[in-house]
């Protein structure tokens, strides 16, 4: 029995020592797995490991080129890993915004920009992406397959999206921002900007682009993360980037709370009659009035505190008649609206475009601030403003009876029956549906009773039934339009296109990009052009069946064209287009795209011959 | 000495393997045993140009197209049969098929289909298609087999002359109907260019067959292009599954490979009674040999489930 004992022993370690190698084994295998950890040596201590992450979802966006529901060039394709990258070229499976360049700004339909946005807010569109784990940033990685450069501001949410519970304190930090630069390439390239480091965890970013500088469609394909779990020590690196950041943007990002807090101290301690205010007091009123529109809104909050004059100038509502609040999205809440009002009662135009998200306004402050300021208001843009609801728009319609211009682009949230209320602004002259849920029914009243419309945007709305109805409505009670934007719609045919044309001559502007329902062989484009000789844009994109007799047609008739967008049809020769560059001596923007008979050779030829015209052919490679 | 130590060491191995038994999943899924399923799937295929298994972006075997593509709650595969003759027009059939079956690929990987509804998968595919900027022209055939891991059932949808064997135990249990219109002209998914719309044959995916069965482990499915099911009857393709030993992807591989090159050879045999040889002839057309075709060859084995 002796030698038994000392074996055993020898036994149970061995298997000991074999069973926690193995436990060791495991845990190191799950942490592999989930989310790509990475020892970084760089940075990152070996306790505080990098985490690498791909977008899980994408939550938010303010426009994109495909169709609601699909997944070719919509932006919900930046979410997850990359399907594309590092080919270059036109590709569905990529994130596309609807615009580029400035051709939307040199079009009709084009809005006169606000006065007052500072100069280093130039953010077209945004896209909000939400990570699986929260880290602090270390690097926010862009994967650009196309036209790269449209990126101009990277930030970051405290909120996490996927918490049940809704969050207390909701802060943006601006983590890179530039002003937009030319790109010369268009290859694909992934773009790294130097962040700078918060000292709060997010999983929610937000991209913001400007397209402006860019020569076709910018497409994404995915964005990646890079961060830590626990706080970074603040090196010395990156507080010299702080020292760097802290510019007009910054000091504006502080400003937000301040300037509610001093306004409502200063507001409320009586002043007294204080010394002079030396050359200011000879200055006539309307001239510091005159002065004092050349500051930025927080520059004039910030103006107010100085002194009784200067208060007294920068209180005044002649001041606020166009007030934008539309860069200072970050920061605008209740409070802010509240502070304004006083201030508000004659503002004709109101920018609140993406502001109010996440519980910053909520549906009383809006209102509340629209009793104070809604009746001179003339110009109403609240594109992707997602705290609107059904009330909002019946307070709108209520409140604001001199309104001419309203945008809801984008606002997907608000139910079909917030609609209805619009048809009561009966002198509504422009009004943006893009991307809303708007339904048949309301749609048909508000054509009924705003026949003062001059600008009508319906792209991508998908809950009306039958475009051929809404055509015709359209045809029989909007005389005066101007432009319409039916981008998207997918059944409109014939019969609905040849009563637009002769119900409404005065169009200048008409998108049926992707409306597949369209046939050639009918006549409809011939028609069309015919019967709107003022047209200045025509978008017939993707429509397969375009021909040579419809180049012909409009380069008859339609002389004044500036925008034409053919892609995809195989059925147009170089020789129409040649006329029709002939013709259109206006003409600066044509998108022949994927036309199979006008190759590269043929562009270049047209470009030679026409050199002010740009020639637009995308490829897929 | 060693009787005690052997016997210490039995008695360690069962209580450790006694404790390892409790199955955590010993309540899920309906249907045959718990835990989920999974198909271990290879595949092989031939274009007609002899151009042996040339993988083009994706699977591509001549005009055939075919795709694997695994998702949480289910493994799908599928096979599309290009229509030549576009190629008299100009047009490049395997363009279409294959674009089709990588969009299927695609959209089952982000999730955007149900398991029970394969149809769903050729309606949503069909439809991005229309929205690729390129034009895109020709048709194909489909067919998607869709296995749900925790139901169990395999969800099928065919449409045109491709199709799927189930076999177990030797036999086939399930197989596909072929959808004709008349003679080597199966129902097809197709985009024409707007002048030829209503003079080209353009079946709605619809127009699908779609079936729905429980399957076993161990269960085999076939999925090919009319290029096997012309040159190789039944009981050759049985022939060759009976050499299957187990569900490891290498013996698979082997398997599809072997059905592949056989349909591959009879297809230039002028002298063999294949399949459609005999269907013509039944049909009063006098012809013997096989059939010079694109074959494609999925072959899956009903796994359980490993991550």
């Amino acid at each position: 029995m002796s030698p038994v004992f000392p074996m055993l022993t020898v036994l149970t370690m061995f298997y000991y020592m074999c069973l926690r190698r193995r436990a060791r084994i495991a845990t190191r295998g799950e942490i592999m797995n989930s989310h790509r950890t990475i020892e970084s040596n760089s940075r990152a201590s070996p306790l505080n490991a990098e985490v690498v992450q791909y977008a899980k979802e994408v939550v938010d966006f303010s426009s994109h080129y495909g169709s609601e529901n699909s997944m070719s060039y919509t932006m919900w394709n930046l979410a997850g890993v990359p399907n594309v990258f590092p080919s270059s070229g036109d590709f569905t499976q990529t994130a596309v915004f609807r615009t580029y360049g400035t051709w939307w700004d040199q079009c009709p339909s084009a809005s006169v920009p606000f006065k007052r946005t500072p100069p280093n807010f130039q953010s077209q569109d945004y896209v909000e992406l939400a990570f699986e784990q929260q880290v602090y940033p270390t690097a926010v990685h862009v994967l650009e397959t196309y036209h790269p450069g449209a990126v101009i501001r990277i930030l970051a949410c405290s909120a996490n999206p996927y918490s049940p519970s809704p969050p207390a304190e909701v802060r943006w930090e601006i983590l890179w921002s530039e002003k937009p630069t030319k790109v010369n390439a268009s290859q694909a390239r992934q773009f790294k900007p130097c962040i700078k480091q918060i000292n709060f965890p997010t999983n929610l970013i937000r991209l913001e682009v400007n397209s402006s500088l860019l020569d076709y469609y910018t497409e994404l394909d995915a964005v990646v993360l890079h961060g830590v779990k626990d706080k970074p020590l603040l090196s010395l690196k990156t507080s010299l980037i702080d020292m760097n950041d802290l510019d007009e943007d910054d000091y504006e990002e502080k400003d937000g709370c301040g300037m509610d807090n001093l306004n409502k101290k200063f507001s409320s301690i009586a002043l007294r009659e204080g010394p002079s205010n030396g050359y200011f007091d000879k200055l006539p009123y309307e001239l510091i009035q005159l002065i004092l529109n050349h500051l930025t809104l927080p520059d004039l909050c910030r103006l107010a505190q100085t002194c009784k004059l200067l208060n007294q100038h920068c209180c005044d509502p002649l001041q606020y008649i166009h007030l934008n609040l539309q860069p200072y999205w970050a920061k605008l809440n209740d409070t802010s609206l509240e502070f304004l009002q006083a201030r508000c009662t004659l503002v004709q135009w109101l920018n609140l475009s993406w502001t109010g998200n996440r519980g910053f306004i909520s549906v009383a402050g809006f209102s509340r601030f629209l009793k104070v300021c809604g009746s001179e208001l003339v110009r109403l843009e609240l594109s992707c403003s997602h705290f609107l609801n059904e009330t909002c728009l019946e307070i709108i319609s209520e409140m604001c009876p001199n309104l001419q211009d309203l945008n809801l682009s984008s606002c997907d949230k608000l139910p079909p029956q917030a609609f209805n209320h619009i048809a009561k602004l009966c002198g509504l002259k422009r009004l943006i549906l893009y991307r809303t849920k708007v339904e048949q029914t309301g749609l048909l009243s508000i054509l009924n009773f705003c026949s003062e419309l001059q600008h009508l945007s319906l792209g991508s709305c998908v809950m009306i039934e039958d475009y051929d109805v809404i055509a015709s409505v359209i045809g029989a009670k909007c005389k005066k339009l101007r432009t319409l934007d039916l981008w998207r719609c997918k059944n409109i045919t014939e019969n609905g296109i040849a009563e637009l044309a002769s119900g409404c001559p005065l169009l200048e502007e008409l998108d049926l990009g992707w409306c597949p329902t369209l046939q050639s062989s009918t006549g409809c484009f011939a028609k069309l052009a015919r019967q709107l000789p003022n047209l200045q844009k025509l978008f017939l994109t993707a429509n397969r069946s375009v021909c040579d007799t419809d180049i012909e047609e409009l380069a008859c008739n339609c002389t004044r064209l500036r925008q034409l967008d053919i892609l995809g049809t195989r059925m147009v020769s170089p020789a129409s287009l040649r006329k029709l560059l002939e013709s259109c001596k206006d003409l600066s923007l044509l998108d022949v795209s994927f036309c199979s008979q006008i190759d590269n050779r043929a562009v270049l030829e047209l470009n030679v011959s026409f050199p002010k015209v740009f020639i637009k052919k995308s490829f897929t490679q | 000495m060693f009787s005690v130590l052997s016997y210490g060491r039995l008695v360690a191995r069962a209580v450790l393997g006694g404790l390892s038994q409790t199955d955590p999943r010993a309540g899920g899924g309906s249907g045959s045993g718990g835990g989920d399923y999974g198909l271990v799937t290879a595949g092989c295929g031939f274009g007609k140009d002899f151009r042996k298994g040339l993988l083009k972006k994706g699977a591509c075997y001549g005009d055939d197209a075919c795709f694997v593509a695994r998702h949480r709650s289910a493994d799908v595969l599928g096979v599309a049969d290009g229509v030549g003759g576009w190629r008299d027009y100009g047009v490049d059939p395997s363009q279409f098929s294959g674009t089709l079956m990588r969009t299927c690929e695609r959209l089952v990987k982000e999730g955007r289909f149900v398991p029970s509804n394969p149809i769903g998968i050729l309606t949503t595919s069909y439809c991005e298609l229309l929205q690729n900027k390129v034009p895109l022209l020709g048709s194909s055939t489909a067919c998607i087999v869709v296995l749900d891991r925790t139901s169990h059932r395999l969800h099928t949808a065919n449409l045109g002359d491709s199709g799927f064997l189930v076999v177990r135990g030797g036999e086939v249990v399930h197989r596909s109907d072929e959808q004709q219109h008349y003679f080597n002209t199966p129902f097809q998914l197709s985009i024409a260019p707007p002048e030829a719309e209503g003079v080209v044959l353009s079946d709605s995916p619809d127009a699908a067959d779609s079936t729905s069965f429980d399957v076993q482990l161990g269960d085999i499915i076939l999925t090919a292009t009319d290029g096997l099911f012309d040159n190789m009857p039944d009981y050759m393709i049985l022939q060759e599954l009976k050499k299957l030993k187990n569900s490891n992807y290498e013996s698979i591989q082997q398997t599809a490979r072997s059905i592949a090159e056989q349909a591959h050879e009879l297809a230039y045999d002028p002298n063999y009674m294949s399949p459609f040889a005999q269907f013509a002839c039944d049909n009063g057309l006098n012809v013997r040999g096989g059939k010079p075709d694109d074959i494609t060859v999925l072959l899956s084995i009903v796994a359980e489930y490993t991550d």
